[in-house]
């Protein structure tokens, strides 16, 4: 009898357990993937000019006959398209010229550790440093300058340029580290030694076995990410404010503009453009996929049709890479402290603390808002993607409660697009409480990254130390408390990081929710990088790539001392 | 036109020899086994003379095929064809594919399909064409390997433990096919095994530890 009610009252609980778990995957599910509702329902009803907000109840197509006679349009669609192909093909070619001639070296393991703080450096400060090293009286003239005669420097114009080649050099310097960094996971698995030594037996050089054998399979798996850098260059408004082309400027930034037109009836050609940003993505995401299924399958027989190569630059371009996107933070101090650096001095001929000192209580206010907002938010998002993967883990294999697809969205669709529809459905529940809907906006992007980021970890735990502990009597949520997290823990604190920098490096959402109410450290790099003084713009620019850069470290210490004891980096004690 | 190996030594990373300096020469379709037990370094000799030997690693010595030096040579200008222990096709070719892209660079785009397809239908095996990798069998795997690497036209073949790894049942009957057809082409063969059985009827075989064969080539002969 006794041993009847026992089994009830277990029943009972793990009944009530269970219930609670699904309570909270729900709660995740909507916290996570609602917005995206709300986002595409209200792009299209704006767009088609139904905005009950401002009174406009009338579905009509003037949104899309304002966004087609805007003189601009055709030309900004066009470079916008231009610096998107060439920023992904250039990043991925050179990415893969490195991994071509540099992979395995001696000293590869070198740079492996060096990709970490280039990756953690914000797009935005990389964006105003690479103005200050490239406009015509930066740092590149300076040093130019020296050697050569100065006409033809004071004349070049990469920043700002009107085709977008300044855009496009920024954007493929930033990606390539990304796409080599996402590369290392890929060429493990593609056994890339033993494919090389039987591709030489059979009269292969390394570069042929590389670009014959190798390449077509690490396309294939590339995919996703190259998807990536295409949808960001495609839709970024940010880094386009600060090196992007400005008459006509890219498509994105004029929808940016005319979301913050004063006049709300211009709010349907801004969702039109915002529409069309979204469909040219889906697009180019097609056109992608179809030229990758070109070159691998349907036009193969390059493939197999004997050994040779091109040549192609390995060493020279990673070495660029590395130089300039790790010049451009000492440029950034050093502007910080300069009083006076005139053209063409290398160097400041007078220095001052006062920029610092003057902007220093505000941008305490900043960064304290900018790390509360990353913290609550990356923290939020982590547990919930605890619950999505503990789900899947629990699940029959293969049946994913949510499809990869849509955990993808928000990192591949246009922000514009998805903001802009949860920026009027907002608009339509309350005005207020800024500071909810900005973190609820951060959490929404952020949750994907660390989803992707635990996915492989999450995926690759032996289930049998789950069974093991069970059987020894813990509760499962001790097993998990005990024995999942602290073994996953280096893989937890890396993934909480990334996630804290990509929420303190979000720039539309905190604006667009925010109301223009909440500024970070990330908005007001931005707003300050067009204005006239180099060295408060460099303070803030600096402090933006800081502040991550503090989390990364932080991440990676706690990492090497948690975790499996071999992973363990040993003490010195 | 023999592959030829003098006084070859490999040096560990701290400065120990792994082996003995060994000398050895082989004619023209004939096969020469070094056995010996795991660890031994005989995997590490062969890629001494392919050419592929890790950064962790040294070697003194010389190594000629047809008079020819090879130490200065990249590996994939020394014409050496190996069958690998594993059969490396690569995985997003299918079978055909597989076999194409080991002709020789000369041969047009048209007639290496065509040559690929006959060397598939002289082993009756032309139904796997359009296979993947991963869809035919092990025995088929193995015999497909050896083809590509024939189909190189290697001037010298290494054979490392090429048939450790297939069952009991196959073995006898892939190493006599393997055998057969280097003899038939009169190639110059080393293979590395550490299993007795491999050894085959006609050839010679150097046994751990390894010396001079060219001192003790008649107490080494192999019944």
């Amino acid at each position: 009898m006794a041993e009847k009610v026992w089994t009830l009252t277990v029943n009972m609980k793990s009944a009530a357990q269970r219930r609670l778990f699904q309570g909270l995957l729900l709660f995740t599910v909507v916290i996570c993937f609602m917005p995206l509702l709300p986002g595409l329902a209200g792009l299209i009803f704006a767009a088609f000019g139904y905005i009950p907000a401002i009174n406009q109840y009338q579905f009509s197509l003037t949104g899309f006959y304002q966004l087609a006679a805007w003189p601009g349009l055709t030309a900004s669609i066009l470079i916008t398209v231009f610096v998107t192909l060439c920023s992904t093909f250039l990043s991925a070619a050179f990415a893969f010229s490195i991994l071509q001639s540099c992979w395995n070296r001696p000293w590869w393991k070198k740079l492996e550790n060096l990709l970490a703080p280039i990756l953690a450096l914000p797009h935005v400060a990389f964006a105003v440093g690479l103005a200050f090293l490239f406009t015509p009286s930066g740092f590149a003239a300076r040093i130019s300058n020296l050697f050569i005669d100065d006409s033809f420097i004071t004349n070049w114009n990469l920043i700002n340029n009107q085709y977008g080649l300044g855009l496009i050099f920024g954007l493929t310097l930033k990606e390539i580290p990304f796409i080599v960094f996402m590369s290392l996971a890929i060429l493990k698995q593609l056994n890339v030694k033993s494919t090389i030594e039987a591709a030489q037996s059979l009269g292969y050089s390394s570069s042929q076995a590389w670009q014959k054998i190798i390449f077509p399979q690490w396309l294939s798996k590339i995919r996703f990410p190259l998807f990536v850098v295409m949808a960001y260059s495609l839709s970024v408004v940010d880094v386009s404010l600060v090196i992007g082309p400005t008459r006509p400027a890219t498509l994105p930034v004029l929808v940016w503009q005319w979301l913050n037109d004063a006049d709300l009836l211009t709010l349907p050609k801004a969702s039109a453009g915002a529409l069309l940003l979204l469909i040219l993505c889906i697009g180019l995401i097609y056109l992608l996929r179809f030229s990758e299924w070109l070159i691998v399958n349907k036009w193969r027989s390059w493939q197999f049709s004997g050994p040779c190569a091109f040549p192609l630059p390995g060493l020279s371009v990673l070495l660029i890479t590395y130089l300039i996107t790790l010049a451009t933070l000492p440029i950034l101090l050093l502007w910080s402290f300069a009083k006076r650096w005139s053209f063409p001095d290398i160097l400041p001929s007078s220095w001052t603390l006062r920029f610092w000192r003057q902007e220093w209580s505000y941008l305490l206010d900043i960064s304290i808002s900018s790390i509360s907002i990353a913290l609550i938010s990356a923290t939020a998002a982590l547990l919930l993607v605890f619950i999505i993967h503990e789900h899947n883990s629990r699940a029959a294999s293969g049946r994913n409660l949510i499809p990869h697809l849509l955990i993808a969205v928000p990192i591949l669709a246009p922000q514009l697009s998805i903001l802009s529809g949860i920026q009027i459905a907002v608009l339509f529940v309350s005005t207020s409480h800024y500071y909810l809907w900005v973190i609820w906006a951060h959490i929404f992007f952020v949750f994907p990254y660390i989803y992707l980021a635990l996915d492989g970890p999450w995926r690759s735990y032996d289930l049998r130390l789950d069974k093991a502990a069970l059987s020894l009597g813990l509760s499962p949520w001790k097993v998990w408390w005990k024995i999942k997290l602290p073994v996953l823990m280096p893989a937890v604190c890396i993934a909480w990081a990334v996630g804290i920098s990509v929420s303190l490096a979000q720039y539309l959402p905190t604006l667009m929710l925010g109301g223009g109410r909440i500024s970070t450290l990330t908005t007001e790099a931005v707003a300050l990088s067009s204005g006239q003084d180099r060295r408060i713009s460099a303070i803030y620019a600096l402090l933006q790539s800081l502040v991550p850069f503090f989390f990364y470290i932080t991440a990676i210490i706690t990492s090497r001392r948690t975790g499996p004891l071999d992973n363990q980096i040993k003490s010195t004690a | 036109m023999s592959l030829v190996v003098k006084n070859l030594s490999v040096i560990n990373k701290d400065q120990s020899v792994l082996f003995a300096p060994v000398s050895f020469s082989i004619d023209p379709g004939e096969i020469l086994t070094l056995m010996g037990p795991s660890g031994c370094g005989k995997s590490t000799l062969l890629s001494a003379v392919a050419g592929h030997l890790s950064a962790d690693f040294k070697y003194k010595g010389q190594c000629y095929l047809h008079g020819q030096a090879l130490n200065h040579l990249s590996p994939e200008k020394r014409k050496i064809g190996i069958l690998f222990q594993d059969d490396l096709l690569f995985p997003h070719l299918n079978i055909w594919e597989n076999l194409a892209l080991a002709i020789p660079e000369q041969i047009k785009k048209s007639q290496r399909k065509e040559l690929a397809m006959l060397t598939l239908e002289k082993l009756n095996l032309e139904f796997i064409a359009c296979s993947s990798p991963a869809q035919i069998s092990g025995g088929q795997r193995a015999r497909v390997s050896m083809m590509r690497m024939l189909l190189a036209e290697p001037d010298a073949v290494l054979l490392d433990e090429p048939f450790n790894k297939l069952d009991k049942s196959l073995r006898a009957e892939f190493r006599s096919w393997v055998l057969a057809l280097l003899n038939e082409r009169k190639l110059p063969a080393l293979m590395v095994t550490h299993d007795q059985e491999d050894l085959p009827d006609n050839g010679r075989s150097l046994i751990w530890p390894w010396r001079d064969i060219e001192n003790n080539n008649k107490e080494s002969e192999h019944a």
